[in-house]
């Protein structure tokens, strides 16, 4: 049987046939949840994609804004304000919060990001020239490290996602395509054992029945030979009773005497 | 009369600046290097006029090497016509270095406030604004040694005496430092320029005061404008306006108390010509906040820092059709900074392929 060597060792009882029912029903169950659960973090992979796509090409363009911000802003001050800038800073006023999103049973880490307000550490430089370029310079790198956020908080889920949905995968096809029929097989092969075993014993009855007809048979012909034979001597006892007087001391019922 | 003796000490500097000043870059090579499609281009329609400076640049360089380059070149001629100077010339361009120097010496302030190695910084520093004691600074460790060694060490010391104490130093902020400075240097300098013996009544006073107290003027509507919204109180910003100027005093007075754009434009109302920018820059009629150059969306209209930077080229373009005066030498500071500034903003531009705003320089020739 080629199934031999694709099933589980277990004993052709009726017991581990009811077992093995009951885990293909289970591993069926199993491979649609995981099946749905697959189709979800797809659905949800590919919508993904589609942003990280836009916030990509969004990133372009805000980096060039921001780039050429930064243009004017040398224009404008005409001399370089970084270490002043750098020095001047003292506490973050963009900050980020991160959270989890349940995405079927799947946890992604979602960044989102605030700003602290009343913190604007260098908002006096360029007092002299150029001060307004520099606020809208902050502005627009503002903008662009928002973009970035979103953009890190997508790819973080992307990759997230595509690790699960790996896992995933492989669970739904080692089912469907192991386990499901490893037990289809083992079942297969139980109810085969199960079936030889009932001929068997169906034949050993057969067996049985046959040899106690024989048996029977013998005896009735036995028997009916013997009766023949009785019959013939009866015939001749018969006879000979007939021809004698009656029994006086037999038991036939006398009439009782009442005095 | 001044025509008179001013070439028996300074004819031949008056020569060199006007030479250098025919090298500026005119229209024509304006024209020339916006048609450039990469920054290498750039660099071959430069080669006239800065040949050896940009000779040992990379291939593609980047633009702030190419800035750095370009100054070099000032700053080499700005040494040699120095170093040929005598008298009140001499002095009048150290009074022209004053202004770089605070910007390194704020700079080097902020670096000992927050306690980094200040010799670091000396390569951050403008080479214009350097004297020789300027690593004597780097000594200080705290900013009470620091306060002393600026006042003994450099020449800005009157600018720090009676307004800026070394607490101030550690707690107002370096931005109000930097201006309080430079309000006592252009204030010092507007003196200056009036009282030397060798210079008042002459062109060089004239045209002088013209550039200072227009100087004067912009500092005091940029710094109201860009104090807005930052936590700079009226009574500070007023210790900043210079106390010249064609603003001062009502102008100024007014200008303290404004408190939105329209204030300023109420303030700057009396001089035509500042009243006349407000108005082409868009500004005040629309108090919708924020007018100068529009960060990076559009904006086809010139911003009133556009509109100062053209009007200061023109002073100095202006100051060249007098004779006999230092003031050429500023000028040709101001023209060859700005030339730099174009040259930096053109490059930007190809390198960020922005070619709608590369037409935003200023040229004046």
């Amino acid at each position: 049987m080629s199934g031999a060597t694709n099933r589980e060792a277990v004993f052709p009882t009726r017991q581990s046939l009811g077992l093995m029912k009951t885990k293909l029903k289970g591993a069926q169950t199993g491979h649609d949840l995981l099946k749905r659960k697959s189709e979800a973090l797809t659905k949800r992979f590919r919508e993904i994609t589609r942003r990280i796509d836009e916030a990509k090409r969004k990133m372009g363009r805000v980096m060039q804004i921001a780039a050429f911000s930064l243009a004017e802003v040398t224009y404008a001050v005409g001399g370089d304000i970084g270490y002043q800038v750098q020095e001047s800073a003292k506490s973050a006023r963009f900050r980020l919060r991160t959270k989890q999103e349940n995405v079927s049973g799947v946890f992604l880490p979602a960044f989102e990001s605030y700003t602290t307000d009343g913190n604007n550490d260098f908002g006096l430089t360029g007092l002299g020239k150029g001060g307004q370029q520099v606020q809208r310079c902050r502005e627009t790198y503002a903008r662009a490290v928002e973009t970035l956020v979103e953009l890190a908080s997508l790819q973080t889920a992307f990759v997230i996602l595509d690790e699960v949905i790996k896992v995933v995968n492989r669970r739904v096809n080692a089912i469907e395509h192991v386990i499901i029929p490893r037990t289809e097989n083992t079942i297969k092969y139980i109810n085969s054992e199960l079936d030889e075993l009932d001929r068997e014993e169906f034949f050993r009855l057969k067996k049985v029945q046959g040899k106690k007809q024989r048996d029977t048979a013998k005896q009735d012909a036995e028997m009916k030979a013997r009766r023949e034979k009785a019959e013939k001597a009866g015939k001749a006892e018969d006879d000979k009773e007939n021809s004698g007087g009656g029994d006086i001391l037999g038991e036939q019922d006398d009439t009782d005497v009442i005095f | 009369m001044e025509g008179l003796l001013f070439n028996v000490n300074n004819g031949y500097i008056e020569g060199v600046v006007r030479g250098y000043r025919n090298g500026l870059l005119t229209g024509n090579n304006y024209n020339n290097l916006i048609q450039c499609e990469t920054i290498d281009d750039l660099k071959l329609q430069l080669g006239p006029a800065y040949g050896d400076f940009l000779a040992s640049l990379p291939p593609n360089p980047s633009t702030s090497t190419l800035a750095a380059k370009t100054t070099d070149k000032l700053i080499s001629e700005f040494r040699y016509v120095r170093a040929n100077a005598v008298g009140s010339l001499a002095k009048f361009m150290d009074y022209l270095t004053y202004g770089y120097m605070i910007d390194n010496v704020a700079l080097l302030i902020t670096g000992t406030l927050h306690e980094r190695d200040t010799r670091e910084l000396l390569e951050r520093c403008h080479p214009l604004g350097w004297f020789e004691t300027m690593p004597v600074l780097c000594v200080a460790t705290n900013i009470e040694e620091l306060y002393n060694s600026v006042l003994i060490e450099t020449p800005l010391a009157p600018y720090f005496k009676g307004s800026l104490s070394h607490q101030d130093l550690d707690e107002l902020n370096i931005e109000i430092v930097r201006n309080t400075l430079y309000k006592n240097y252009l204030e010092d300098f507007h003196s200056f320029v009036n009282n030397d013996s060798e210079m008042a009544g002459t062109p060089t006073a004239e045209v002088m005061t013209e550039i200072l107290e227009f100087e004067a003027d912009r500092r005091a509507i940029n710094i109201t404008l860009n104090s807005f919204g930052t936590e700079l109180s009226k009574t500070e910003r007023k210790k900043l306006y210079p106390s010249f100027g064609r603003l001062y005093p009502e102008g100024s007075f007014m200008l303290s108390r404004a408190d939105d754009i329209e204030g300023v434009r109420l303030a700057v109302e009396g001089v035509n010509d500042y009243k006349t920018y407000f108005d082409q820059a868009g500004m005040g009629q629309s108090s919708t906040g924020a007018g100068n150059m529009s960060g990076g969306v559009g904006g086809d209209g010139k911003s009133l820092e556009d509109l100062f930077y053209q009007k200061e080229m023109e002073i100095s373009k202006g100051a060249f059709t007098r004779q006999f005066t230092f003031a050429i030498v500023y000028a040709w500071v101001k023209l060859r900074e700005q030339e730099i500034r174009n040259i930096t903003w053109i490059a930007e531009c190809i390198a960020q392929n922005q070619k709608e705003r590369i037409g935003n320089y200023i040229s004046v020739f």
